[in-house]
């Protein structure tokens, strides 16, 4: 093949890996990263590289059973697994993804509060907002909104360069490893993977490959994908890091939401920085907003057997369209409700995630090296070593993040 | 050994198997089917006991029903059973939790569980449920289910499809299908089965599609998505591929065979009848949003000094193959455009005039390199179900119908897209 067929090729295969890629940076990552620069500077970088690792790790198998069999994850799941393991795993999702679509909401709430604009406008809006572009907008708006939503993720890049970092200060953290044996330091960085690697996103990733009809002979153009995606979520977690590390973390500015970086940019870094910086956490929270929702109900519907579909109606796909619904209604009435235990279902919604994502890992391994639906394309002798190490490092870290996150830490 | 009444798989599933002397054998563990008279029946059970997997055959079994399940043999008499045999086709292992099409409601739906019902002394697969039910049985809360269902007052409904109305979509379950299904899946309306292909994975797509009649699977092939109708093709071998092609109108076919890699095209175009291929090959040169790229050549054609009897008798023979009869195309001897003729006027006249006399001669064309949205408004403005492509000579390259510009203004409408997320 000539360059130029095999650069088209992958023109026409890429999309679904960097796509996934950026939408895992969504309104909790962003914090995780802003806080991470704010409280340690650079000296987190590093943890950057192994977690790219271990994304990409774990994404270029999904992507290749997606690949492979023409399936989604959950149809896997419970064609091999049956109904039971299925459905307490859909009902976990259902829920930890409601956690997670409450704290895009609430990013897209502050993010536009420090625009001036009232949550109890913005967050009824953007929901209204959200629910209508699926409900009555066709797949082909909803993909070029997408798609432009995933340029803005550059402002990130852009409000690092304009705080000015110490390049050879970046370049130490990233490359030279430093541990600090302070129980906080631990958290955030297991925080880092642990909002990096979801379950939901891998969920995602298989079904959007096999949606997209990629071929086992154009598989090498979708690990490329993959590995670009992976490489792209790691960079804009990178400059917000860098972005929050030079400006914050010399001035002792502590603080715990990342729309308080924003706030905390303006002196220190102009008014533009923290207007970009506010600009992509309202994109990225909105982003979240949009897939996170319609990724479960997605994979709920397509595990369980129900009619499916952005272009289908109420009448035609109940359950679809419900669970959408609710998972929107909800979210936003809980961010308006004073009182309500937004704190709560946050770290609720984390715990469960971590208690899922081992059973997701475990399940896709097993159905990535089930010869039966693989083929020859199970994982290889040494890099199935690497996989199972890597899905076991995982798991014990979060089950480190689980046990923290309900014994909280007193710092 | 008799078997009364219905029973659901899951019922059975986990249940003990014992032996005369009522000591337990092993457990169920699935199903091995098989084609019966009129609905596949079951000819085994898999059991298993302790890790050991075991096959008990129909014939030995004492009881079945719902709480008992006994046998005639003993557990030392019992045969072992490779589970991974690809040749048995088993209930657990290949029908349940897998998607299957149900051919009455045109949708794709999950096994949720298995109706078995006693016919003969056999345990026949009557249906299958798809239906909150069925999940709610699996999951060991049906009673509950149906006493929340009350309170809301409403009855748990019974999603049951009998048997005769699916279409497996693994190649493996066609050998069990039934020979009405066949039928019903031809009479599905195209769109339908558009919409059914484009909600499974590919390969089931493919494989449902290899089971549709070349006639239903033209038609089917059209309504789907440029990518999707790409992939399908170029999953299938040439011959089975070049024949379904023959079927469709050559503007659909041409640009189907421009999106294929150029070897594959080739290969397909040469195994096609010489007059089809030329007619597809003369639609390949044209740009895809033009006049000429939307067009397709067969067209009901006759000469002015043909009677209007004669016109009526050509199109009568030639109505099947065209793809608009409401209008005749009045040609000279060198194919130039003279006048058009519809099907109203052929109608009222009388049949002995010549075509000449009826045909309408203030014309709207259109040419080739026209742009597609540009033939879309003469089409609305003028109200025509088809319009011709002249080209500045003259000459009649084809025409553009109406249908062709609705896929073009409403695309999402039209086609079906592979699902997405």
């Amino acid at each position: 093949m000539s360059r130029w067929k095999r650069l088209l090729l992958f023109l026409s295969i890429m999309g679904p890996g960097i796509i996934t890629a950026n939408i895992d940076n969504d309104a909790s990552g962003i914090t995780t990263y802003s806080v991470a620069g704010a409280r340690f500077g650079y000296t987190l970088l590093w943890t950057l590289i192994p977690t790219t690792v271990a994304l990409v790790v774990i994404q270029e198998m999904v992507a290749r059973m997606g690949a492979v069999t023409g399936k989604g994850l959950s149809d896997l799941i419970r064609e091999n697994y049956g109904v039971r393991a299925t459905f307490f795993m859909m009902v976990a999702l259902f829920v930890a993804n409601l956690g997670t679509t409450v704290s895009n909401f609430a990013g897209w709430a502050a993010s536009m509060e420090i625009l001036g604009l009232s949550k109890y406008i913005i967050v009824p809006l953007g929901a209204t907002a959200v629910w209508l572009l699926v409900t009555k907008g066709s797949y082909r708006t909803v993909e070029r909104i997408l798609l432009a939503a995933c340029l803005l993720y550059f402002g990130y890049v852009i409000s690092g360069f304009m705080a000015h970092p110490s390049w050879p200060g970046v370049l130490k953290g990233t490359f030279m490893p430093t541990v600090k044996w302070n129980a906080e330091y631990v958290y955030i960085t297991i925080a880092i993977i642990g909002t990096t690697i979801t379950p939901w996103m891998q969920f995602y990733l298989q079904s959007s490959i096999a949606e997209k009809g990629v071929r086992k002979a154009e598989y090498k153009a979708t690990r490329l994908d993959v590995v670009l995606g992976c490489s792209i979520t790691d960079i804009i977690a990178f400059f917000i890091i860098v972005t929050c590390a030079t400006t914050l973390f010399p001035a002792g500015i502590r603080i715990a939401k990342a729309s308080e970086a924003a706030y905390a940019l303006r002196p220190l870094a102009g008014q533009y920085a923290s207007l970009i910086f506010a600009v992509s956490l309202a994109n990225a929270s909105l982003l979240g907003a949009i897939i996170v929702p319609l990724a479960t109900a997605y994979y709920i519907c397509e595990a369980m057997g129900w009619e499916r579909g952005v272009n289908k109606t109420f009448r035609e796909a109940p359950q679809f369209m419900w669970i959408y619904t609710i998972i929107i209604v909800a979210s936003a009435l809980l961010i308006l409700l004073p009182g309500a235990p937004l704190v709560f279902l946050m770290v609720f919604s984390a715990v469960l995630n971590g208690l899922l994502l081992p059973f997701v890992l475990i399940y896709a391994l097993s159905l990535v090296n089930n010869r039966k639906l693989m083929g020859e394309y199970v994982n290889r002798g040494y890099y199935n070593y690497i996989s199972w190490g890597t899905v076991a490092v995982i798991i014990v870290l979060t089950g480190f993040l689980i046990v923290t996150s309900l014994a909280p830490l007193r710092i | 050994m008799s078997f009364y009444g219905e029973v659901f798989a899951s019922e059975i599933m986990r249940k003990p198997v014992l032996d005369p002397k009522g000591e337990e054998i092993g457990r169920v563990k699935d199903f091995v089917i098989v084609k019966g008279e009129q609905l596949p029946k079951v000819s085994a059970l898999v059991i298993d006991k302790r890790k050991k997997v075991f096959l008990l055959p129909w014939k030995d079994l004492n009881i079945f029903n719902k709480r008992i399940i006994s046998s005639r043999v003993y557990g030392d008499n019992l045969q072992a059973y490779d589970e991974s045999r690809e040749e048995d086709l088993l209930i657990v292992r290949d029908i349940l939790d897998k998607q299957i099409v149900d051919v009455n409601g045109a949708r794709v739906v999950r096994v949720n569980d298995i109706k078995l019902e006693g016919l003969n002394t056999n345990a026949v697969l009557v249906a299958v449920d798809v239906g909150v039910r069925g999940i709610m049985r699996r999951l060991g809360v049906e009673r509950g289910g149906e006493d929340l269902f009350r309170l809301f007052q409403k009855t748990l409904p019974y999603s049951l499809i009998s048997w005769n109305y699916l279409q497996p979509l693994e190649p493996k379950l066609t050998r069990i299908a039934l020979t009405v299904p066949r039928q019903i899946l031809s009479e599905l309306h195209p769109a339908d089965i558009a919409e059914i292909i484009s909600s499974v994975s590919q390969k089931e797509g493919v494989s449902f599609f290899n089971n549709l009649a070349v006639e239903t699977a033209a038609e089917a092939l059209s309504e789907l998505e440029p990518n999707v109708q790409k992939d399908i093709i170029n999953r299938m071998d040439s011959d089975k591929a070049s024949n379904i092609i023959e079927m469709m109108p050559p503007d659909e076919a041409a640009d189907i065979l421009s999106d294929l890699p150029a070897e594959k095209a080739k290969e397909i175009l040469e195994s096609i009848e010489k007059e089809e291929a030329e007619d597809i090959q003369e639609l390949l040169g044209h740009e895809e949003d033009t006049a000429g790229g939307l067009m397709t050549n067969v067209f009901i054609a006759c000469s002015p000094e043909m009677t209007v009897r004669e016109a009526s008798e050509r199109l009568k023979v030639q109505a099947k193959e065209v793809e608009t009869v409401y209008y005749i195309y009045v040609l000279d001897a060198e194919e130039k455009l003279l006048g058009i003729a519809s099907l109203r006027e052929l109608l009222l006249a009388e049949s002995d005039c010549i075509m000449a006399d009826i045909m309408e001669t203030n014309l709207k064309t259109v040419s080739p390199g026209d742009d597609e949205m540009d033939v879309a408004a003469i089409i609305s403005k003028y109200n025509l179900l088809a319009i011709p492509v002249v080209d500045e000579n003259g000459y009649m390259h084809g025409i553009v119908t109406v249908d062709d510009i609705i896929d073009i203004l409403l695309p999402p409408a039209a086609k079906r897209k592979r699902r997405k997320v």
